[in-house]
């Protein structure tokens, strides 16, 4: 058997003692604010996207996707979420002089309506632009699958939401979509953007 | 004089920690290597369900090993350590209330951490998973254990090392239900939540040790709970990238042979340099205080 000599327990600790504990308090706290700078820093990174044909400036989160398709002037998806990947889509709509905004919001629900699963509309609102101007929202919902019928998946609820507003004759449409889960968490990533979006 | 040193230290008899940690360690790593050798080399297949049992049976193996190798043993003495139990559930408990959701829901380190560079994921799991762990493991000491649970040095040890067993219990937990991995990778994930609770904890047992049996300088604590952070954060960024196989256009699967190894690899480093690092101060200490003729100081 080895033994080890001991003492007994101390009524008090020495001053040297309790400064190390504060001082260890210390060290958690500015780890926890360091890891907390680092979080903000890398979640805030951002990519600058110009597109001069359409007129339109923008940062967008470093790690999301960017892709250029004919049917938007571009997008960019957050690919590291599991599930539905947060999106934000920028397109442009042609406008005739008697088009109304909410005409425009209906347009693109008939076209949702035929390729989206389950598509449902949860609300009109406005949304103020950084310039002070008021765009018009529409909000709703539908259903995501996989692709193939053969992967083996749960069905994701998402929601989006539309901000439409009409400029020098052409209506700008920015749509954000995300799984429910998360969709309110994600709404500040579309705030940013839109906030540093300039057309 | 020699026969009441001797008696006093009889009344401080205590079971040596270092050979029942390694010991654990040891039973735990075998475990994981046969698991590991069974569906890599034997190709042994098992149903779903059944999968799913040994990967939840295995998530009780550590605590377990601790009850008989550890805490039963303690109560064939006149003095055990009667904290064990309590430090293991509250570091639990803690990791389930604080630890686990400031990680995944304050921290969201799933988003932004897996995708950087090796240097970049070192520090970020240092400054968010590794300080919260040690952050919360410590206050558990701090409030459970110091001073009045220390009697000789390997107190600490033991304390740190039932923190590291509650804390990863958790863990180990929620990462098997959720993910539901197959049974060679949940044992492996057992692994490597263990082995990096438990080089932290060696980390803050040292600390502890030296400040209060020592009165060391009262940086002396902080540093080292700034090596147990750093010692999370490295295996925390280092394993899944040595666990997930390179990527190509046949897709890519795990190699769980190299995460095994780097897991052991780390829990016996963290171990010596411990051990190493204990054993030195002890010495120091004893031969200062051997020097006046009073061991009680140790």
């Amino acid at each position: 058997m080895e033994f080890e000599t001991g003492r007994s327990p101390a009524i008090q600790i020495t001053p040297r003692q309790r400064w190390s504990i504060a001082l260890s308090y210390l060290v958690i706290i500015i780890g926890l604010l360091l890891g907390m700078n680092q979080r903000d820093s890398f979640l805030n990174q951002t990519s600058a996207y110009n597109n001069v044909e359409a007129g339109i400036t923008a940062s967008y989160p470093a790690r999301w996707l960017l892709d250029e398709s004919d049917s938007n002037i571009f997008r960019v998806r957050d690919m590291s979420h599991r599930g539905f990947n947060t999106v934000i889509e920028v397109s442009s709509l042609p406008v005739s002089s008697d088009s109304a905004e909410r005409n425009l919001l209906d347009r693109l629900s008939i076209q949702r309506a035929q390729v989206l699963i389950d598509y449902t509309i949860l609300g009109y609102g406005t949304y103020s632009l950084p310039d002070e101007t008021q765009a018009v929202t529409m909000s709703y919902s539908f259903v995501s699958r996989d692709a193939s019928p053969f992967l083996e998946g749960l069905s994701s609820i998402v929601n989006g939401l539309d901000i439409l507003t009409v400029r020098r004759g052409q209506a700008l449409v920015i749509s954000f979509r995300a799984d429910s889960n998360i969709f309110q968490r994600e709404l500040q990533t579309l705030t940013t953007f839109v906030d540093n979006l300039q057309f | 004089m020699a026969q009441q040193t001797q008696n006093r230290a009889e009344i401080y008899a205590f079971r040596p920690v270092w050979r029942r940690i390694s010991l654990q360690l040891a039973i735990l790593s075998l475990i994981a290597g046969i698991f590991v050798l069974a569906n890599e080399v034997l190709l042994l297949r098992l149903d779903a369900a059944v999968s799913r049992l040994v990967s939840i049976v295995l998530v009780f193996v550590p605590g377990l090993l601790w009850l008989l190798l550890s805490v039963l043993p303690e109560y064939r003495f006149s003095r055990p350590r009667r904290r064990l139990i309590g430090v293991a559930v509250v570091s639990g408990l803690t990791a389930s209330a604080i630890g686990l959701p400031l990680v995944e829901a304050f921290f969201i380190v799933e988003r932004w951490l897996p995708l950087q560079s090796v240097f970049a994921r070192i520090i970020g799991y240092t400054f968010t998973v590794g300080i919260v762990d040690v952050g919360l493991k410590f206050v558990v000491l701090r409030y459970l254990i110091y001073p009045g649970g220390l009697r000789v040095r390997s107190d600490a040890i033991a304390y740190a090392f039932a923190g590291a067993v509650g804390y990863s219990f958790y863990l180990n937990l929620v990462h098997v239900w959720r993910l539901d991995p197959v049974w060679d990778v949940a044992a492996i994930y057992v692994l490597a939540n263990v082995t990096i609770q438990f080089a932290s904890s060696l980390f803050i047992a040292l600390g502890l040790v030296e400040s209060y049996f020592g009165d060391a300088f009262p940086l002396v604590l902080p540093t080292n709970l700034l090596l147990a952070a750093v010692a999370a954060g490295l295996v925390t960024a280092l394993f899944p990238g040595l666990m997930s196989g390179v990527l190509s256009q046949a897709g890519n699967a795990d190699r769980p042979l190299y995460g095994f190894a780097m897991l052991v690899a780390s829990w016996a480093l963290s171990l010596g340099i411990a051990y190493f690092l204990f054993t030195t101060s002890e010495r120091r200490e004893r031969e200062a205080y051997g020097g006046r003729g009073d061991f009680d100081g140790i």
